[in-house]
């Protein structure tokens, strides 16, 4: 019935212009409209529909056609890889964590994300006349340790160099950046399967190691934002910025790796502190340089060292990780369907919107920018100490990898847990973790408990039992008013069979709504002033219990006994712990009652 | 540039090497050189030995410098955001003018630069000044305060982040030369003129 309203002649179509896809309806006032010739519609069928059904139907319809071309991009199976081979280089523009700006005193923007537009602006960067640009030194901690994060040779001398063009995000007519000395060269990222490499990358190895060919400092550009019709309102808040360039090799082959790449660099940005906001709040970019071969064969272009490449296209200004996925997968596409039809690769540069399905195209070669690149002369050389270098080395942070590996093997948290609680709260869950394990084990007497143990048991509870609390409550982390203390309170007792783990869940509830430092009662008190101790039921008061309940549900019984339903076997355990006092059915123990008593 | 400085006062010196920076001139040369000949400073400066029209293309004849199309004028204009020729006449003499600024460059790529490093600027570039503008431990000392370590277990450095920023920046009036202003942004036109 409604089939056939979708299959419209598309000339009827056309006819509602501001429309787009809706069809028209065919119901009881069209009809009646058509009836007295006043509708433009040739033709609908007989049949009336609900409005509500017709609106159901059409968003059905949208969204399944909608699932049908993301399906296409997000194509997980690459229809050419036996044929084509891909070779993608990431361009990678961070924000650096610094407190001023690279070449003014003005503070960063990256601190306060609410203050006014045009407040944080030196002359400098507001290129008045005269001015000249002052190197702040303080910058160069994050981007030292960004280069050493990444395993690059860092340069004693490095320059700055001026990259011409006219923008009005550009007030002084050129960037400054290092295109002929960067600070640091020759690099490398290592990833795993577990990074998101796509399996056919790492072809057998447990990992592979992405060449960085170099990593420049540079200045941000100001933030424009479009007025219609063609107005730009312009804000030198974050003109002057510091940004570094992080250059790979063209040694990735696929756009999953591509994006794995992005991730994981972004990770360990934010791990050594250089970069303290991520893709999502616009503090990383990336470009991409996209080129296919046919496999086997080597084409005439090279870059950074790796030859036999094909023509390379670049797309510019990406800013999410489906993006970068989304975009290469597009792009591939595009150049290899260009050169199944005989055609040529340009080098050009294009651009990616959200949702689209083929690149744009920005630049043709023709429209090539001429930098015209030369050394700034109001700028001395960058002259770094290695005293510096090698002291940043040695007290660099625990990288991400490390991290998670140490979590695994001392507190026997799985790869996934490990990774999460890593990741989460800049770090502060992990280390309220391990200091309620410490709690734990000084508490207990027993020397021999097993680390492992005591580590997975308080590694579910931060991440799923509090976390859990916090999403419910909906607070940040760093207003959660349960101390560690109390936790590992919980904990040992919970371990020393005090309470149980139905009466420890009820506790950190309590602890988590009560106001943090207004005489806050201790887990022990807690646990006394509620009788929750565990008065453990004798053999009798259990067979007691189970047997009464037992009778009372005498299908259940038969269900198990006879049907052998082992599964409601907890549906008894459960109702022996309700109607217990609290605290004093283990449901472990109970459960083995029941077992005994309807003999399965 | 090497030829200039060959050309200009210096020969006077007589024996000294052209080639010898001005920094090692001694005291013994000029006595040496006293010694030869008397020289006659007012003869000498009366008449230049050298003027820079040598390097610009002689008037009467046309210079050998490769012809400057219409459109490569236009592509450099638009590169230097500057405005285009008004007429025929104007873009003519920016031609002929850039046409003898090429000539004077073309002469002075003639000098022979081998082995020469571009002078960027004048700056101190010995042992001592490389080390006082070294940026080693003692000169980000202050910048290595503004950090702590986090974390017992877990141990984080981060950057401190101080509310009490420098106010010094922020004292001038930012949007005072704004031809256009709207609220507390500049505005700027984007759409195309014609």
């Amino acid at each position: 019935m409604s089939s056939k309203i979708r299959r419209c002649a598309p000339a009827t179509l056309s006819l509602f212009a501001n429309t787009s896809a809706r069809t028209p309806r065919a119901c009881i006032v069209s009809q009646w409209l058509r009836s007295r010739g006043l509708t433009t519609v040739e033709s609908t069928p007989s049949q009336t529909v609900p409005l509500r059904k017709h609106l159901k139907d059409e968003a059905k319809r949208k969204k399944a056609e909608a699932k049908g071309s993301n399906i296409n991009i997000k194509a997980k199976t690459n229809p050419h890889s036996d044929e084509w081979e891909l070779t993608v280089g990431v361009e990678i523009h961070a924000e650096l964590n610094t407190a001023c700006k690279l070449f003014s005193a003005a503070p960063a923007t990256a601190a306060d994300i609410n203050g006014l537009p045009n407040t944080r602006v030196a002359l400098f960067d507001a290129a008045m006349p005269g001015t000249q640009p002052q190197f702040q030194r303080a910058t160069l901690l994050p981007a030292l340790r960004a280069a050493i994060a990444l395993g690059c040779d860092v340069q004693r001398k490095s320059g700055w160099d001026r990259k011409h063009y006219s923008h009005w995000d550009q007030p002084n007519g050129y960037q400054i950046t290092q295109y002929y000395e960067p600070f640091a060269k020759n690099g490398n990222i290592v990833l795993r399967a577990e990074d998101g490499v796509q399996k056919t990358d790492l072809s057998g190895a447990q990992s592979i190691s992405i060449g960085i060919k170099q990593i420049q400092m540079e200045q941000d550009t100001a933030k424009t934002t479009h007025h219609a019709p063609s107005s730009y309102h312009v804000d030198l808040n974050r003109a002057g910025h510091p940004l570094i360039e992080i250059i790979t090799l063209p040694q990735i082959h696929s756009p999953q790796t591509a994006a794995a790449v992005v991730r994981k660099i972004q990770t360990l940005l934010k791990s050594v502190d250089a970069c303290a906001t991520g893709m999502e709040l616009g503090g990383l970019r990336a470009d991409v340089n996209v080129s296919v071969r046919q496999r086997g064969s080597s084409g005439n272009y090279s870059y950074g060292g790796v030859s036999g490449l094909g023509q390379r296209t670049e797309i510019k200004n990406l800013s999410s990780f489906a993006a970068i996925e989304n975009a290469i997968m597009a792009e591939r596409d595009r150049q290899i369907g260009v050169l199944e039809a005989g055609g040529v690769i340009e080098g050009e540069t294009r651009g990616w919107t959200l949702g689209a399905s083929e690149t744009t195209r920005l630049r043709g070669k023709e429209g090539e920018v001429d930098y015209r690149y030369m050394p700034d002369a109001d700028l001395p050389p960058l002259v770094i100490g290695c005293d510096l270098v090698d002291h940043l080395r040695t007290t660099l942070p625990e990288l991400p990898d490390a991290t998670i590996l140490r979590v695994q093997q001392d507190y026997g948290l799985s790869a996934k847990d490990a990774k999460t609680i890593a990741a989460l709260d800049d770090g502060e869950r992990l280390e309220f973790m391990e200091e309620t394990v410490e709690l734990v084990l000084d508490k207990a007497d027993d020397d021999q408990v097993d680390k492992t143990k005591v580590g997975k048991l308080v590694g579910n509870w931060v991440l799923h039992e509090l976390g859990g609390l916090l999403a419910t409550s909906n607070i940040a982390w760093a207003d959660v008013t349960v101390s560690e203390t109390e936790l590992a309170d919980i904990i040992a007792n919970l371990q020393l069979k005090q309470i149980t783990s139905r009466t420890a869940k009820h506790l950190l509830a309590t602890l988590h709504e009560l106001p943090p430092n207004e005489g806050r009662p201790s887990v022990e008190q807690l646990i006394d002033n509620g009788n929750l101790r565990l008065r453990p039921l004798s053999e009798e008061g259990y067979s007691a219990l189970a047997g009464a309940i037992i009778a009372e549900n005498p299908e259940m019984a038969k269900a198990v006994k006879e049907k052998g339903h082992k599964g409601k076997v907890m549906w008894f355990v459960g109702q022996m712990v309700r109607r217990g006092d609290e605290g004093t059915v283990e449901p472990e123990k109970a459960r083995e009652v029941v077992e005994r008593l309807l003999g399965s | 540039m090497h030829h200039l400085v060959r050309c200009t006062g210096l020969r006077a010196a007589g024996s000294l090497n052209a080639s010898r920076r001005s920094a090692e001139f001694s005291t013994a040369s000029i006595a040496r050189s006293q010694k030869e000949s008397i020289l006659d400073i007012e003869k000498l400066l009366s008449r230049p030995t050298w003027s820079v029209s040598s390097l610009l293309p002689p008037k009467d004849s046309a210079s050998d410098a490769p012809e400057v199309t219409s459109k490569q004028l236009h592509h450099l204009l638009r590169l230097s955001a500057l405005p285009p020729p008004k007429d025929q006449q104007e873009e003519a003499k920016m031609l002929s003018t850039l046409s003898s600024q090429l000539h004077f460059v073309k002469e002075i790529q003639k000098v022979d630069t081998a082995g020469i490093e571009p002078l960027r600027s004048l700056r101190d570039e010995t042992m001592q000044g490389e080390k006082e503008a070294e940026l080693g431990m003692e000169a980000m000392k202050d910048a290595l305060a503004q950090e702590e370590v986090r974390g017992k277990h877990h141990k984080r450095i981060r950057r401190r982040r101080d509310h009490t920023a420098a106010k010094q920046e922020e004292d001038w009036d930012v949007l005072g030369t704004a031809q256009r202003k709207v609220g507390r942004y500049f505005v700027v036109e984007g759409g195309k003129d014609k």
